[in-house]
């Protein structure tokens, strides 16, 4: 009887609709012509594409189950050897938020990350709802608007090619809606106990920026002396003209500082060419290039242009798996020259706009359109930046109030200054 | 991009035209000098003085947009600012054998090598009176069709830096497209700019349209107004204080 039901259950799951089916095939094409006309080598991989489209369409054509079509495309895609390039079932697709915009921007005003797979949180925006409610860095959210976050956290991470970036920007969705309104949040608090609470959804933490086809961004930017070291920390490189002027002056005010720290924790990168811009006021030497991007046809070196007066002291950068893009250049192209030192964690691989788009029959289509070389000669896609100091936040730190990132950098940068 | 943009002014020749034969390769010399006589005249173009352009910059892929202000006098002296949304002021010149730029990425910078020699030659005021000083060779490479039209190729390659092409319609005489590669130090990058609606400013006619192609970028340019010979600030090229710190250090 049970055979039966099996038996009857694997039939039904492997007959497609003639529907399903042509869904099927028209993704596969979608997936091999984008690769066809988007990568960055005309022969993608080395590979004559056309031949494997040959030898895959029959293969498509031939699948039994939406199952098998997806092992075909990611069977097809495995032939490149190079990361992020992947399929993604129907249902990740929809928990990493790729369709998440209409859900609002509105936030309680805390950030978080996933640590020993809770959402953990990591810092609190002043004034704001979470403040008022007492929440408190380091502790954990089990549930937001109704979902439970574990399991969500646990599905994501069983997928090998999502990288850390699209799991936090999966719980920052949950953790977000319309501006105006609550959502409620379960916490787990530093005693371990429950505490639920529910949370205003204010206008994110920053200016609205405006750039090109870019959704509209907020854009923040913070800068203090810690002692007489520099700091700064802002969420995007976007508002250009904004957060240079205001990079630059906290540069060129920290002309005596015993070092400077820039904190690109969570910074999941913007306008490249900023990258280069920046690191600008920490060279002083011409001809310096952080890395080189390769694209279809057009080579781009990401060239220093030093400022007059460049800071000339040490330099710490902060990153972790939500550093991405232009902050992997920036951090990876400064270790490589040896102007800065790097701590936290590794950044997110992912130093290119790689898209994710839906394709015909619901699978997530994930690709790269470039390839960036550090100027080390490492590619930072699928790679990333690796810490010279690898520091790992911890719950039990953020409970007592504690950085240990933040308190790495600044032991490294006494130490600088006390061999003088 | 305002580099190119200066570049438009570079297509033209300095002796009046002969009739082009139709089956025959002219000179490419000859077909330089056509140019100048259809856009209006070595004597229309020897009555500019001074020009100041207006117009409008739009990547419309990237949907971004902006203004641009280009002023030019003799014999060599530029000064070109362009406003993006989203990017903010940038800014180039060149004058007195000096070629700079400025915008809120790079900050200041001094222009060498190639690059310089490039914006040096799209700086000489009424290029096409004085592609001689400009170009070292020209010649006639082919006759090719774009946009339904026969055209002629010409090359023409200047002492500093890569050859440029041009092609001039066979029929009207007028350029509508340049290729060439353009020297900066984030790499050299083949560009490719389609120039059309010719329009007549103080009786010289210009490309109101550029369309221009940088790799897989593409943005349109498109001229507004041209105010010739309007009194043009003396201090309006030289440059900022920025730019003259570093020259000083140097």
């Amino acid at each position: 009887m049970v055979a039966g039901i099996l038996l009857l259950a694997a039939t039904a799951f492997a007959q497609l609709t003639a529907e399903q089916k042509q869904l099927n095939i028209e993704s596969f094409e979608k997936v091999w012509s984008t690769i066809r006309d988007k990568h960055w080598e005309k022969n993608p991989g080395g590979l004559d594409w056309q031949a494997i489209h040959e030898e895959y369409r029959p293969k498509i054509e031939q699948a039994t189950s939406t199952e098998q079509a997806r092992q075909v495309m990611r069977d097809m895609i495995a032939r490149l050897h190079e990361t992020h390039f992947a399929i993604f079932p129907g249902s990740v697709y929809e928990d990493v938020g790729a369709e998440a915009a209409a859900g609002g921007n509105g936030s309680p005003g805390f950030d978080t990350r996933v640590l020993d797979g809770q959402a953990i949180v990591t810092s609190i925006d002043a004034g704001s709802s979470a403040e008022k409610a007492g929440v408190h860095t380091g502790w954990a959210v089990l549930r937001a608007g109704g979902k439970d976050l574990t399991p969500v956290i646990q599905k994501l991470k069983a997928v090998p090619e999502l990288h850390e970036l699209t799991l936090e920007r999966a719980v920052e969705t949950a953790l977000s809606g319309p501006q105006g309104g609550e959502l409620p949040v379960t916490f787990l608090d530093g005693e371990n106990h429950e505490r639920s609470m529910n949370l205003r959804l204010d206008p994110p933490r920053g200016e609205p920026s405006h750039f090109g086809n870019l959704p509209t961004e907020y854009v923040w930017f913070e800068s203090k002396k810690i002692g007489n070291v520099g700091y700064v920390r802002f969420n995007l490189f976007l508002d250009l003209v904004r957060v240079m002027g205001r990079f630059g002056k906290a540069v060129t005010d920290c002309k005596t500082c015993d070092g400077f720290i820039i904190d690109l924790r969570g910074n999941p990168g913007g306008i490249g060419g900023m990258a280069m811009g920046m690191a600008g006021f920490l060279v002083d030497k011409p001809d310096q290039k952080l890395g080189t991007m390769y694209m279809r046809g057009v080579t781009l070196k990401f060239v220093i242009n030093p400022r007059m007066g460049a800071f000339d002291g040490p330099v710490a950068v902060l990153v972790d798996g939500c550093s991405a893009s232009t902050s992997e250049i920036f951090a990876g192209g400064l270790q490589d020259l040896g102007r800065a030192r790097i701590f936290g964690t590794k950044t997110a691989a992912a130093a290119l706009p790689s898209e994710i788009e839906k394709l015909p029959n619901g699978d997530g289509f994930q690709y790269a359109i470039a390839n960036y070389i550090s100027e080390g000669g490492k590619a930072l896609e699928g790679n990333g930046v690796t810490p010279d100091e690898q520091v790992t936040l911890t719950r039990a730190a953020l409970l007592a109030g504690h950085d240990p990132v933040l308190d790495a950098a600044l032991q490294w940068i006494k130490k600088q200054r006390d061999r003088k | 991009m305002t580099r190119r943009f200066a570049g438009i002014l570079l297509c033209g020749a300095i002796l009046t035209g002969l009739a082009l034969a139709d089956d025959a390769l002219p000179k490419a010399e000859t077909i330089l000098d056509h140019f100048v006589e259809v856009t209006g005249g070595k004597a229309a173009y020897e009555k500019h003085k001074s020009e100041v352009m207006t117009g409008t910059v739009d990547m419309s892929a990237q949907n971004v947009k902006g203004t641009l202000t280009r002023y030019s006098a003799p014999p060599d002296k530029t000064y070109t600012v362009m406003e993006l949304d989203g990017v903010g002021k940038m800014e180039e010149g060149a004058a007195g054998g000096v070629a700079w730029e400025n915008s809120p990425i790079s900050g200041p910078r001094v222009k060498t090598g190639e690059e310089k020699a490039q914006s040096l030659r799209e700086a000489v005021f009424n290029g096409p009176l004085n592609w001689r000083q400009m170009y070292t060779k020209v010649e006639t490479a082919g006759v090719e069709t774009i946009d339904g039209e026969d055209c002629y190729k010409v090359v023409l390659t200047p002492a500093d830096g890569p050859p440029e092409t041009q092609y001039y319609q066979k029929k009207s005489g007028l350029a509508v497209r340049m290729v060439t590669t353009t020297s900066t130090p984030m790499g050299d990058f083949p560009v490719e700019q389609d120039l059309s609606d010719y329009k007549s400013f103080d009786g010289v006619l210009m490309p109101t349209k550029m369309v221009e192609k940088i790799g897989p970028q593409q943005f349109q340019i498109t001229i507004d107004s041209v105010k010739v010979n309007q009194d043009v600030a003396a201090d309006q090229f030289n440059p900022p204080a920025d730019v003259k710190a570093l020259l000083e250090k140097k």
